[in-house]
């Protein structure tokens, strides 16, 4: 009889039809991989627009080029690239060119990945840490030093160029003016992550 | 449009509705159990139960020429119940050998089968084989790889839809020899085994498809996702690619669920608790409106009360708050709608259908 302790065999490995071998990528439309050096490329494109004061063409530019099938630190990069176009443009601004943006063709997936960015960059100012790679007020480290993390956390919220999350905030309630619970929902459910 | 019959039955979500041939009578899944009500009326009223399963039901369908209902539940069982002499239901259990639960249940347009969607990324398609004297399940497993949440048959009785969680609808045969005539050739293939695959398609987004359906001739497909958008198949030819594939992403909430109400019209409903018509074509789909009444719709004009200052003092004194009753929708239905089915149609276009929803109301629409 054989020595081997049948408990610690791992049966779902073996079962093909167990949830285990379920080869997840047969989920989701097909996605090319992009390499972080294409999007650098595409990011320092993007600021020369910035730059020469088309903040509009490179935002639109910034949301067409996702890059879907990039690894973490490339969507990191292209993300704080988008953040920064967002900063750029200014209040007043923002509802003519959502709407330029969503009647263009192609305009409410650009709007849903406008979304999904927003989503992104929220979510990095509410872990409290210096976003990667991106807003440079140096490596402050604000977690857990006893009663000072609310504190702390204030200030950086607030000392970040442009405002940070009142930036991302303003931008949320244009967009959803304009594009509806729908487009929130889809950023939820899309298997495509930025 | 005349006004919706609304018939607010009980305050528990309702999973699944079905009416029988005349309209006379309405199967409601309630729980674990099928209430039965009979038309008295303008209303319905509560004549029988059928016990039998142990959990929650999933899908109810009564067969329009039988009178047969089919029941199916998460205590992964399927049950027949035929009407018997003394007025009662007889249950027959189906064995479907299935270790999930159970989603969905369709009579199929003959009566002959019908398919019962479930939990174990399979379909089971039942028929009844007279020597045996039971309902015998045969599956369709490839290739699906999660939940199946909806179904739907093609008219030939032969072709089904199924949509599932791992974001795709696909179209399958399932042509059981001894059961089924062999179908005509249409879009989606000819000469079609047991299993086989016509189409599968999912949008860009790759969402939980929650309802299908067939349009009236069978010769397109529409499918909801979770990503609020309605995706409509046109095929071509079994080899080719689809004629064409058109999505529009809504602003709306997700829709649970949707039927075609005539070749150039989809109705759906979901989310955000009222029905919208959808107007379509192999070219585009736009969203033409709401069933709802056009007053319901517009959230700045007072509900109906007199809007003068009055009233507003009157009703914070009573209530001791604001002017406006915030706790009732302006739709019908005051939560999400689960089921749209057809109520009564006249040669390929429905002239009224029937929603149901989490509220526990059951609606008839007149178009």
């Amino acid at each position: 009889m054989a020595q081997i302790n049948w408990r610690t065999i791992n049966i779902d490995a073996l079962d093909p039809d167990s949830s285990t071998n379920f080869d997840l990528s047969s989920l989701t439309p097909h996605i090319e991989a992009i390499s972080t050096s294409e999007i650098q490329q595409v990011g320092g494109q993007i600021r020369q627009l910035l730059r020469g004061g088309n903040a509009e063409g490179a935002l639109q530019a910034a949301l067409e080029n996702v890059p879907y099938g990039g690894d973490a630190d490339g969507k990191a990069q292209h993300a704080t690239v988008v953040s920064e176009c967002l900063n750029s443009i200014r209040a007043t601004e923002m509802s003519p060119l959502l709407s330029r943006l969503y009647s263009s063709q192609n305009g409410s997936e650009l709007c849903d990945t406008l979304m999904k960015y927003l989503y992104k960059g929220m979510a990095q100012g509410a872990v409290s840490k210096p976003a990667a790679g991106g807003n440079s007020h140096g490596a402050r480290n604000v977690s857990g030093a006893g009663g000072f993390t609310q504190a702390g956390g204030r200030n950086f919220g607030s000392s970040e160029a442009g405002g940070g999350m009142s930036v991302f905030l303003s931008w949320m309630e244009k967009l959803v003016e304009m594009v509806g619970p729908g487009s929130i929902v889809r950023v939820m459910s899309d298997r495509r992550t930025v | 449009m005349a006004n919706p019959e609304v018939h607010h039955l009980f305050h528990h979500p309702i999973a699944d509705h079905s009416f029988s041939a005349d309209r006379q009578t309405l199967a409601v899944a309630r729980d674990n159990n099928v209430e039965l009500y009979q038309r008295s009326g303008k209303g319905f009223v509560l004549q029988d139960e059928l016990r039998g399963h142990d959990k929650q039901v999933t899908g109810v369908d009564i067969a329009p020429t039988s009178g047969k209902i089919v029941t199916c539940s998460q205590d992964r069982n399927a049950y027949v119940w035929e009407p018997s002499s003394n007025g009662t239901w007889k249950p027959t259990l189906v064995l479907l050998r299935i270790n999930r639960a159970a989603t969905s249940v369709r009579w199929s347009p003959s009566e002959t089968k019908f398919a019962v969607g479930s939990g174990a990324r399979l379909i089971a398609i039942c028929y009844f084989e007279s020597e045996n004297d039971w309902w015998v399940s045969k599956h369709l497993k490839k290739p699906i790889r999660s939940t199946i949440t909806s179904i739907a048959w093609h008219p030939n009785s032969v072709l089904l839809a199924g949509g599932s969680t791992d974001g795709h609808a696909r179209v399958w045969s399932s042509f059981v020899k001894g059961v089924d005539e062999r179908p005509e050739a249409s879009v989606w293939g000819e000469r079609l085994p047991f299993n086989t695959v016509c189409g599968e398609y999912l949008n860009s987004t790759a969402g939980w498809v929650h309802g299908c359906a067939f349009s009236p001739s069978g010769d397109a497909l529409a499918f909801c996702a979770h990503d609020s958008s309605i995706t409509v198949v046109y095929p071509s030819t079994p080899e080719q690619p689809p004629k064409a594939v058109i999505s529009i992403s809504t602003q709306l909430l997700p829709f649970v669920d949707l039927l075609w109400s005539s070749e150039s019209e989809i109705i759906a409903a979901g989310y955000d608790c009222e029905a919208y018509r959808f107007s379509v074509n192999p070219s585009s789909i736009y969203l033409t409106g709401s069933l709802e009444k056009a007053k319901a719709g517009r959230p700045s004009l007072a509900d109906g009360r007199e809007d003068s200052a009055f009233n507003m003092f009157k009703q914070m004194d009573l209530k001791g708050k604001g002017a406006k009753d915030d706790t009732v929708l302006k739709t019908v239905h005051q939560n999400t709608v689960n089921t749209v089915r057809v109520y009564e149609e006249t040669g390929g276009e429905v002239a009224r259908l029937s929603t149901s929803g989490v509220d526990g109301r059951v609606v008839v629409w007149t178009l």
